[in-house]
């Protein structure tokens, strides 16, 4: 009986065609996309703009020439085309004359690109400036990239591929449940189904049991095509990584039914799932960290439980890391995922 | 002795704010094709529901096929069929795939071919149930109703919103199922639908029971077995004046006057001398059998259509 509700689901599922196609496609396009932007893996090369002088003097060669050696990309333009670039905004640095010395202007939009290349231009300066006279070159710090589990191969991708599986689980929960039972409930669905004898728990558990399916599809694909397209492979367990994945989709499947019970039409739904989706998609480091962000936001947003399940799946996938380390971590999502259980038990109707 | 297909004491129902069934007694006997008749609104559609055991009544007692709920409601899921006032389905699932899953809910059922037959879907049976039409999506839900080869059926508002054409069809199943042996009961707002299919009716209005009995027998209650109608160019104009001419109460509905009266044959001549004399505008005269829409407007003082 049971599987015959799983089979049903699937069939069902497998003719709406654009739903599943998208359901699918949708992380892919986004890994694709992202990955192919940022695939450089020392991340997007900085860029100057430098103005050209009336004259070049053997101070302006000197500096260009560090400027180079430091791996920044240096564009020269005259006055009136670098003004007109930076009036479009595309500048995040130009570097210009300004009497005997320079000037630098940083883009106050831009500043995550223009304070990094501004550290590169003073330090080519300086380094101008020795050669000039002959003195030593200042030492350099020798720099080293790495993740947080030491491994040195991880690129922008690898860091996005985790997050995407995550978002995968919370929107699966949150939309491909939750808002399916709200709209089963307002068209009467459940009404029908209960004037039968199915037990109910028989058309719940198939349900549950088809979106799992449907989730661990979209890892498998997600996963092959970031190996096929970015080399990127699994550093921990596969069993671990079906571990935390497990313990995600329930409890983000459980998140769905919960709010499900607070909503009466489809459009009530879409308003209370968007106020729970976009703080926890904003705010659990699917895309970026939070360093910079108050205190009591981060202890807020540490508690949630989008946040350490990414940090353990990220440890396992990208760094090889065992589970250990991240026992509260995974306590704070199971305990998340119980809560929210409980509360859809109690809220679930099914008129 | 069988017990009764329904039996039903003391039921009552209220929403907030809204008292919905107001103390409702019925009995339906085995075999019997079984009608609620009254205006939307009335409490029919809440009765069935706590009937089928989708709401709980405040209070009453409800005995279905000699069961209860509270003891036995597992086994009366399995010997009722249900359609409710609107069955939504997915989409994408075809007549013969849906009476197979739901078929399969039940330990005793109907093979899907039989009941594709009984409801003339056959040629419909491999299409999604978005691209049937209004009265296919109807005969659907009722051959869903009959998976578990029911004793008992339970029809809310069967034909609500179909065409005559679809309607008349649904009827005829409606007449299979009771030639199979089937006890029916089934909500409806038409009085002709009710006239047409039920063996016996109650009428309902404002959640109670108002008057029960075969059709025949509600209208031949009235005693008034026939109603002369004249109908105008537009607008009926008041008919007071005549009435007292007349000696006979005149009633008037938007664009025609009714008279209700056991001996047409006697009323005509006279009816058409006064009118005659008072230069009364009408352009025809219709006379007609009394109706259940008669016996409801007699008894509630409004038209059921209200």
């Amino acid at each position: 009986m049971l599987w015959r509700q799983f089979a049903m689901e699937w069939r069902l599922y497998a003719r709406d065609r654009v739903a599943m196609f998208w359901t699918m496609a949708f992380p892919v396009l986004l890994l694709l996309g992202f990955g192919t932007i940022f695939r450089n893996e020392s991340g997007p090369r900085l860029s100057v703009v430098r103005v050209q002088a009336q004259a070049s003097s053997p101070k302006d060669v000197a500096l260009d020439q560090a400027l180079t050696d430091l791996h920044l990309k240096v564009q020269s333009l005259s006055k009136a085309e670098a003004e007109a670039r930076w009036s479009k905004g595309e500048t995040a640095a130009q570097l210009e004359p300004d009497g005997d010395g320079y000037r630098l202007r940083l883009n106050s939009y831009l500043m995550a690109q223009a304070g990094a290349t501004a550290g590169l231009v003073n330090q080519a300066w300086l380094m101008a400036q020795a050669r000039l006279s002959g003195a030593p070159e200042p030492q350099r710090i020798p720099v080293q990239v790495e993740s947080p589990g030491h491994k040195r191969s991880t690129n922008y991708a690898s860091f996005l591929l985790p997050g995407l599986l995550g978002l995968n689980l919370v929107s699966m929960g949150l939309f491909s449940v939750g808002m399916v039972n709200v709209s089963y409930r307002e068209k009467g669905k459940f009404r029908r189904l209960a004037v039968t004898p199915l037990p109910k728990w028989v058309f719940l558990l198939g349900q549950v049991l088809h979106r799992l399916t449907v989730t661990v599809a979209q890892a498998v694909i997600l996963l092959l095509v970031g190996f096929l397209a970015f080399g990127i492979q699994n550093q921990g367990s596969f069993l671990d990584l079906l571990l935390i994945m497990t313990l995600g989709t329930g409890c983000f499947m459980a998140f769905g039914f919960a709010l499900s019970g607070f909503a009466e039409t489809s459009e009530g739904y879409a308003a209370i799932s968007n106020l729970v989706f976009f703080p926890l998609m904003m705010l659990s480091g699917v895309y970026f960290t939070l360093d910079a962000a108050p205190v009591w936001l981060q202890h807020a947003v540490a508690v949630m439980p989008l946040a350490p399940f990414l940090r353990a799946l990220r440890a396992v996938f990208n760094d090889g890391g065992s589970l250990a380390g991240h026992g509260l971590g995974l306590t704070i999502v199971a305990a998340w995922g119980l809560a929210a259980f409980l509360l859809a038990v109690k809220r679930f109707r099914w008129a | 002795m069988l017990t009764p297909a329904l039996r039903i004491r003391g039921l009552r129902k209220t929403f907030p704010k809204v008292l919905a069934v107001a103390g409702v007694d019925l009995e339906v006997a085995r075999g019997e094709v079984f009608g609620l008749l009254g205006p939307n609104g009335a409490g029919k559609t809440t009765t069935l529901e706590i009937i089928e055991g989708l709401t709980t009544a405040d209070s009453g007692e409800i005995e279905i096929l000699g069961l209860t709920w509270a003891k036995q409601g597992q086994e009366i899921r399995s010997r009722i069929g249900v359609q409710l006032q609107s069955t939504s389905l997915f989409n994408k699932i075809t007549p013969r795939e849906a009476l197979d899953l739901y078929g399969s809910y039940y330990p005793k059922r109907r093979s899907t071919a039989e009941l594709l037959d009984l409801v003339q879907l056959q040629e419909k049976a491999d299409s999604y149930h978005i691209t049937l039409s209004g009265g296919q999506q109807q005969r659907l839900a009722l051959a869903l109703a009959l998976v578990n080869d029911p004793e008992l059926v339970f029809l809310d508002e069967p034909t609500t919103g179909l065409d005559p054409q679809a309607r008349r069809s649904l009827w005829d199943v409606v007449r299979r199922m009771k030639g199979e042996g089937r006890t029916i009961v089934l909500t409806t707002h038409y009085m002709d639908e009710a006239e047409a299919l039920c063996d016996r009716l109650a009428i309902m209005d404002h959640g109670k029971v108002i008057a029960t009995g075969t059709p025949a027998s509600l209208i031949a209650d009235l005693a008034i077995p026939s109603v002369v109608e004249l109908t105008f160019d537009g607008a009926a104009p008041d008919p007071a004046a005549f009435a007292a001419a007349l000696g006979q109460a005149v009633e008037r509905r938007t664009d025609l006057w009714e008279i209700p009266t056991p001996d047409p044959k006697a009323l005509l001549p006279r009816l058409l001398e006064s009118a005659e004399a008072a230069a009364v505008p009408f352009q025809q005269v219709h006379i007609r059998r009394a109706t259940l829409e008669d016996v409801f407007l007699h008894r509630t003082g409004r038209s059921l259509r209200e």
